[in-house]
């Protein structure tokens, strides 16, 4: 492999232009031993995962990471392609699109398949019906943060307040929005969400005391906690996360707003058992590799490295649970 | 962390980190990759950092991060190229210095616009990586001050600079802005989730994105109208002369290049937009304290050297969240925060006392890459300028195929491909019919800002307009946008009343 990057630290100098067009071209993993061709998966030819979120993101870095192992393991190339858009809607679509033939996969995002249908209107947000399911990936927690010196700790600090209070959310139809509308309707709290446009745009009003508390991805927020800028207040998953295992959970406060962000590798639908059998192992055998597990750690992820049927299952419930208690307390996700 | 611009150690550590080989040679890849990439229209810093980040992992954190920030720098250095080149600004910083630096090519002294413009650049990113240096910590609250309240008067004051800026009709300027800010309505409701102008397309859920439009309004919109021209008028290649700026042309601008640092600096700081309003704001200062405020438009040297100069430093200066508060403040520096955290560092508040090698590596590298890129500059701006001499049958569809394959490799959608055409045929008719598409874009960009911004600012106040103006920042920059706005029509209403009634008493008294 390290051979692989000096020969392309070489040629990203000399024939930089060229390279990166076809860098682009090809816009994805260029590691991944790909000596073996024509062996092991069913053809040599290489797998396409896509991501319907921005490079950088934690959707991307995930995808990144397994496509590692999974590379290793089934000795074909494993690129991932970014098609940002639509809360993940667009990679769906296209992914519907593809053959079955296992050579085109996508990391879903749990909140476009139980937070969103409830925000949008009817039929722009993609039935998971219409998927074959490879395997879960990892779970990602929600913390409820403010700033020191809003004078807020607890739950009850909030309901005390006196006065409305405004929470950032990280945009419509996000486990970010869902978890706090759970949770002020529940304690019932009288609150407006301020949406923006994403978790760092949501951070730095909680940090600035733009709005008095936002609920933010644990990875994402783990270093101003740390470094005492944010207080944390609950976290969202029904058990503490091992991140943040001082912290109580909204559940232990008293309510029932069990929220996380979980992802899983989806595939179009019709998917040969053999085929779904090598990938299900290729990523059992990317799981097990230290680096990444390492990578799950150093971004507070927790695995859920569970089979296809237990996501399915899992995230239907989820949908089913959320649309009966968002109607309870009649809360609005997407306003008209 | 306030003795921080007092302990001088650790600054001189980084400079040792910096000057070891290996990373002096990561640093001339990155800015080299990032110069390579400018240049290419579409794809961006931010795709290139993604796609070399898993080259990163085998190599020393703060090698790594050395590399992929040059790739940022240097992508700032690239993008005038095209910009004044061939018409085709990467970002949208880089918009308002096509308005003279194509009029300086056209004139056949490209070679003036890029040198001055890699000259500002270079004094921007000193300038800013200083301010940096001693001022990172104290300032970096600065961005926290600015919320939807502060931005909402930051945007309004940037669209009036808007139709300010262009060069000919004002009420055609007016126009294109409107349409602009229209195209910026287009996509999902980031407040309801409801969807507006997307006629059920997904791929319109998100809105229209920057870059299609820009290659589309100014890139393919300028090829279309060249090509016609070439029927009317037998075009032969732009000459070529004057590869550097004479010493008129660097006192001219050096001026501009001072307030373009001051201004990039500042307005780098802000998360969202920080750079385009810098670059804006900074074309916008030097065309009003111009005393031939019509040349601007028409190949104004200090019309490149400011907002240039802005730009870069803003580029520089939006480090300064990253690096301090763990906030990316835009695009790419989401991305390298990404790439930080996959080489297993945590950008936030500790990074300073945690890794001040890092922090300081980083930083001094910059010094080292905006020397290499202004060294390399020097031969490469007569390489590039060369292009101009390829004959435009030859040279016009390379450049389009190079767009399409740039603009598709953005988020690898041919959605934007068909944007780009429908956006080029708009370009080709507004020029034209007269209208300036520089207008039409600003306003879309800052567009997407004010909406978003006042919408929020409304829901913190619970509906009451009133607290714009009870916020110190924000109240400021109001009564300064009212005065920008009404002090001309004041001066206007007063001049006709005197001149028809030719009573002055009352009006001087007023005055």
């Amino acid at each position: 492999m390290n051979t692989t990057y000096r020969a392309r630290r070489w040629a990203t100098t000399g024939a930089g232009l060229a390279l990166a067009l076809s860098l682009a071209a090809c816009g994805g993993n260029v590691g991944g031993g790909s000596d073996a061709e024509g062996e092991d998966f069913p053809g040599g030819d290489p797998i396409t995962i896509l991501v319907g979120q921005d490079p950088g993101g934690s959707t991307d870095l995930i995808a990144r990471a397994a496509a590692e192992g999974l590379s290793d393991d089934l000795g074909v190339p494993v690129t991932v392609e970014n098609k940002p858009g639509a809360n993940g809607a667009l990679a769906a679509q296209e992914l519907a699109g593809e053959d079955p033939d296992g050579h085109t996969l996508m990391v879903y995002n749990g909140s476009l398949a139980y937070i969103t249908p409830l925000a949008v209107g009817e039929g722009e947000a993609p039935d998971i019906a219409d998927y074959d399911i490879v395997t879960g990936l990892s779970l990602d927690d929600y913390v409820l943060v403010t700033a020191p010196d809003s004078g807020f700790a607890t739950v009850e600090d909030l309901a005390a307040a006196g006065r409305p209070v405004t929470f950032g959310t990280t945009g419509v139809g996000t486990g970010s929005q869902l978890s706090q509308e759970l949770l002020f309707a529940q304690a019932d709290i009288d609150a407006t969400a301020v949406p923006f446009d994403g978790g760092s745009p949501t951070l730095t009003a909680v940090l600035g005391g733009q709005v008095d508390v936002g609920s933010i991805q644990l990875g994402e927020a783990i270093e101003q906690i740390e470094a005492g800028e944010l207080t944390a207040i609950v976290t969202f998953a029904e058990e503490r996360p091992s991140y943040l295992s001082d912290v109580p959970t909204a559940v232990e406060a008293g309510y029932d707003v069990p929220v996380q962000q979980a992802r899983a590798v989806f595939a179009p639908k019709g998917l040969p058992e053999d085929v779904m059998t090598a990938l299900r192992d290729g990523f059992q055998a990317a799981f097990e590799e230290e680096a990444y597990q390492q990578f799950n750690e150093d971004n507070q992820l927790t695995a859920w490295e569970v089979d296809g049927d237990e996501v399915r299952e899992t995230w239907t419930s989820n949908l089913d649970e959320y649309r009966s208690v968002v109607e309870e307390f009649g809360i609005e996700l997407g306003g008209e | 962390m306030d003795t921080l611009a007092v302990d001088i150690a650790p600054v001189l550590d980084g400079f040792t980190v910096v000057l070891e080989p290996t990373n002096l040679l990561y640093c001339l890849i990155g800015v080299t990759v990032g110069m390579l990439v400018g240049v290419l229209p579409g794809l961006g810093p931010a795709a290139t950092i993604a796609i070399l980040l898993p080259i990163t992992i085998g190599i020393e954190p703060v090698t790594a991060i050395i590399m992929l920030s040059g790739i940022f720098y240097g992508a700032q250095y690239g993008g005038t190229i095209t910009s004044v080149l061939l018409k085709l600004p990467g970002e949208a910083s880089s918009v308002v210095t096509v308005f003279d630096g194509h009029a300086l090519s056209r004139q056949g002294r490209a070679g003036t616009a890029l040198g001055i413009a890699a000259i500002g650049s270079f004094v921007g990113g000193t300038v800013s990586i200083v301010a940096l240096s001693f001022l990172a910590p104290v300032v970096a609250s600065f961005a926290l001050d600015f919320g939807p309240p502060e931005y909402t008067a930051l945007a309004l004051l940037g669209i009036l600079l808007v139709s300010t800026i262009s060069s000919g009709s004002r009420l055609k300027a007016l126009v294109a802005a409107s349409i602009g800010l229209l195209l910026a309505t287009v996509g999902r409701d980031a407040f309801t989730g409801g969807e507006r102008f997307t006629f059920g397309n997904l791929n319109l859920a998100d809105g229209l994105d920057f870059v299609p439009i820009a290659m589309g309004l100014f890139g393919l919109g300028e090829i279309l109208y060249n090509l016609e021209e070439r029927h009317t008028a037998a075009q032969a290649p732009m000459k070529v002369a004057n590869v550097w700026p004479s010493r008129r042309d660097l006192r001219q601008s050096s001026g501009a290049i001072g307030r373009g640092s001051v201004l990039g600096f500042v307005l780098g700081i802000l998360p969202g937009g920080g750079a385009t309003l810098a670059s804006l704001a900074a074309y916008a200062v030097e065309k009003r304290r111009s005393k031939t405020p019509e040349r601007f438009g028409n190949g104004a040297v200090e019309g490149v050297a400011g907002p240039e100069t802005a730009n870069n430093a803003a580029a520089t200066s939006s480090f300064i969240p990253l690096l301090t508060l763990g906030i990316p403040a835009n695009a790419t520096m989401a991305v390298i925060f990404g790439a930080l955290l996959v080489i297993g560092v945590s950008p936030g508040p500790q990074l300073v006392t945690e890794e001040p090698e890092l922090f300081w590596g980083v930083i001094n590298s910059m010094y080292i890459g905006n020397i290499l890129l202004l060294i390399m500059s020097i031969p490469l701006v007569g390489l590039f300028v060369k292009i101009l001499r390829v004959r435009p049958a030859i040279l016009a569809p390379i450049t389009v195929l190079i767009t399409l394959i740039g603009v598709y490799t953005v988020n690898n959608s041919v959605f934007d491909i068909v944007l780009v055409i429908v956006f080029g045929v708009l370009g080709y008719l507004m020029k034209k019919l007269g209208f300036d598409p520089g207008p039409l874009l600003l306003a879309f960009v800052l567009g997407v800002l004010l909406e978003e911004s006042l919408r929020r600012s409304l829901l913190i106040f619970d509906g009451n307009a009133a607290e714009f103006f009870t916020r110190p920042i924000s109240g400021t920059l109001l009564v300064v946008f009212l005065l920008v706005a009404l002090l001309p029509l004041i001066g206007k209403a007063f001049a006709r009343r005197r001149s028809a009634e030719q009573q002055n008493d009352t009006t001087k008294e007023l005055v």
